[in-house]
């Protein structure tokens, strides 16, 4: 099989969001001598890219991106440590600890800015939802992030957002990260006064603010 | 139909499943099949659809799907199934026709059809941000004192004192019981005491909040609000309000926000996600109302044409097969004292009232900035759907057509508006001539482009 051919069932793959399609053609790719890199550069990026954009024109929807962040995420685990052996490394963009805030148990919004960093090149820890502002912290500190996302839905439960800040400057951590906003009930004057880094009203503004966090540090 | 208890039951001891695999594994697949099977096809150039064959497919499609799918237990990470002659049973012992409000005040929730004659009902004012007490009691004022307003929806205080009011913590609790009182103020000073308030609090988030708020309300007459969350998942949190309500014989609005680009994916999803809904509201929120809030996922506008459609095919579904009314409640994306404002209420809510809806009047703004909630607006979009009753859904297409080719490319970057105090005397509760007159200049423009002749009924036009 060409090269050319298995490039093309990379980004098939993933477009596709078939997961063990994606390994089996990793597994072929590997098997026929293209490099981890190659994979990745050639056949995989170039389909998250695509991915991203359809979402953004609408063409498709939050399963498909999904989807194909968990297809990413599979080969990944076969490519990473091949990566290693040869001397190389993935190169990440930064990480981002994200979740829905304390009291909030919406999910969505959370999980479609965490598959569209993942697709920007982000490594992503979720926390899921109803997350104490501690909590936050604490991870980003274990696994020492470059941003906190905080989500929330609900004119009630945004003051939580302004809380994390709050326990960041209570552990001397605030300069650490940049903490970005989003959700319903979230503006940018809301993010101007309780001091968040940024506010992003859609996915797509949340990746373009985290790219831009990362390459600021 | 079921009891709650076996609801309850089924949460408890259904078959168990992880969120990830309910999501992407069993809803999404099942939800792409029966769209297929269906034959459920999005139409852009009909916002506002006519076809009842189409219409009734995807009302089968819900149900279906529902049946292949069930519910999704947060927190025991089990599914609730229920079969179709379960389903069967609660749509045949569905409610009707139920009365709110007290004395004088009360008024009659129909059961309506697609282009039905039967005057829809009209509840508002809510939903949206508001920074002080005076301002809700102001907004709530004026917008009772309209006598198309059947109902009101609280607005939601976003601080207590001046300090941040944070959902389950005590000043949640006595954020929702403030509300309620001062929403019940301001109903006596319109002269409308015995007024339904429909949503209880917007404030409210957990089971204790709405309780709370609720307990100084009027139990039986008024409505509790009680959501699903996105999509076709409930927590026991949820549940705990529904058992609260069946313990006091309250009324329950059953909400629930399908998420245009979510899980329920493109417009057909969101239709059938919307007419799946509904048996779940009468089997787990046990609602006498279904209150479908379809949103695209960048946030709060129900003005969108894929939304327009969505919702009005599932109303439309629901509408001809089932006698639990419904009320659809929507945002604008614009803000107050715009034209587009105007432009977006009138649209959905044409839409929702000829497809058999009533309406629920929310904020402008996306619903999120603070004291951008108008009262105007709100009696604006009363008159419009009274307009609209009896009226065909093709004129009403041809209606929101041209609407949405008013507004539909300025959704993502909307004119803000004004803030309350701008076109609002906060003093003597009244709105000012400014914002008077741009309510006659928009009813006069809807009288020459439409040929809509909209009721003037609130005491200040």
């Amino acid at each position: 099989m060409s090269d050319e051919s298995i490039l093309e069932q990379l980004y098939n793959a993933i477009i596709n969001g078939d997961k063990g399609g994606l390994e089996r053609a990793v597994g072929s790719a590997l098997k026929e001598g293209i490099t981890p890199s190659e994979i990745i550069e050639k056949g995989m990026s170039p389909a998250m890219k695509e991915v991203g954009d359809r979402f953004a024109r609408y063409e498709i929807y939050l399963p498909e991106m999904m989807l194909a962040a968990e297809a990413w995420e599979g080969a990944m685990q076969i490519l990473e440590p091949k990566l290693l052996e040869s001397g190389g490394e993935r190169k990440k963009l930064g990480r981002v600890v994200i979740g829905t805030v304390k009291g909030d148990i919406h999910s969505i919004g959370k999980n479609i800015v965490g598959a569209m960093l993942k697709m920007n090149g982000f490594e992503v820890f979720d926390l899921g939802v109803d997350v104490a502002a501690s909590a936050f912290v604490s991870k980003a500190e274990e696994v020492s992030a470059d941003i906190i996302a905080a989500s929330a839905l609900m004119s009630t439960t945004i003051p939580q957002q302004k809380s994390i800040i709050e326990h960041l400057e209570a552990r001397g951590a605030r300069g650490k990260y940049c903490v970005l906003i989003g959700g319903g009930s979230t503006t940018q004057e809301w993010a101007d006064n309780i001091g968040a880094d940024g506010y992003g009203r859609t996915a797509g503004d949340a990746a373009i603010l985290a790219l831009k966090a990362v390459s600021q540090k | 139909m079921l009891s709650f208890d076996t609801v309850v039951e089924r949460a408890l001891t259904g078959p168990i499943c992880t969120e990830r695999d309910f999501d992407l594994g069993i809803f999404v697949p099942n939800l792409r099949k029966i769209i297929e099977k269906y034959g459920i096809k999005y139409d852009p150039g009909n916002p506002v659809p006519a076809d009842d064959d189409l219409a009734d497919r995807v009302w089968e499609a819900g149900l279906e799907f529902l049946v292949e799918t069930g519910v999704y237990c947060l927190d025991t990470e089990r599914r609730i199934l229920f079969t179709r002659q379960e389903i069967e049973g609660a749509l045949g012992s569905a409610p009707c026709n139920v009365v709110y409000g007290e004395g004088k005040d009360a008024r009659l929730m129909p059961r309506r059809f697609p282009e039905d004659e039967t005057p829809p009902w009209c509840s508002g004012c809510g939903a949206g941000p508001v920074l002080t007490e005076w301002n809700l009691i102001n907004v709530v004022k004026t917008y009772a004192e309209d006598p198309l307003s059947d109902g009101i929806t609280a607005p939601c205080l976003t601080k207590l004192d001046g300090r941040d009011l944070v959902a389950g913590s005590p000043r949640g609790v006595e954020g929702a019981i403030r509300t309620v009182l001062l929403v019940r103020e301001a109903l006596r000073r319109a002269g409308r005491p015995g007024m339904p308030v429909v949503n209880e609090v917007a404030s409210a988030v957990r089971a204790t909040e709405h309780i709370a708020g609720h307990a100084f309300g009027n139990p039986k007459t008024d409505a509790l609000e009680i959501g699903t969350v996105h999509e076709l998942k409930v927590d026991f949190d949820a549940l705990n309000k529904v058992a609260y309500c069946q313990a006091v014989g309250n009324l329950t609005f059953a909400e629930n926000g399908v998420i245009l680009g979510g899980y329920a994916g493109g417009p057909a999803g969101v239709a059938v996600v919307c007419a799946a809904y509904h048996p779940v509201d009468l089997l787990v929120i046990r609602g006498v109302v279904q209150h479908p809030l379809a949103v695209p996922i960048e946030g709060g506008t129900t003005s969108m044409r894929e939304i327009i459609w969505a919702r009005s095919m599932a109303i439309q579904a629901a509408t001809r097969n089932s006698s639990l009314p419904i009320v659809a409640p929507g945002y604008t994306s614009a803000g107050p004292m715009t034209e587009m404002c105007y432009y977006e209420f009138a649209a959905w809510v044409m839409a929702t009232v000829v497809s058999g809806g009533s309406v629920e009047v929310g904020p402008p703004s996306r619903g999120v900035m603070e004291d951008y909630s108008d009262p105007m607006e709100n009696i604006f979009s009363n008159a419009v759907a009274h307009a609209s009753a009896g009226m065909s859904r093709k004129e009403a297409n041809k209606i929101v057509s041209r609407l949405l080719e008013n507004y539909e490319n300025k959704l993502k970057d909307p004119p803000p508006g004004k803030k309350l105090p701008e076109y609002f005397d906060i003093a003597s509760g009244t709105p000012n001539k400014e914002c008077i007159e741009f309510y006659r200049k928009m009813r006069q423009e809807f009288a020459e482009q439409f040929g809509l002749k909209l009721p003037l009924t609130s005491p200040y036009l």
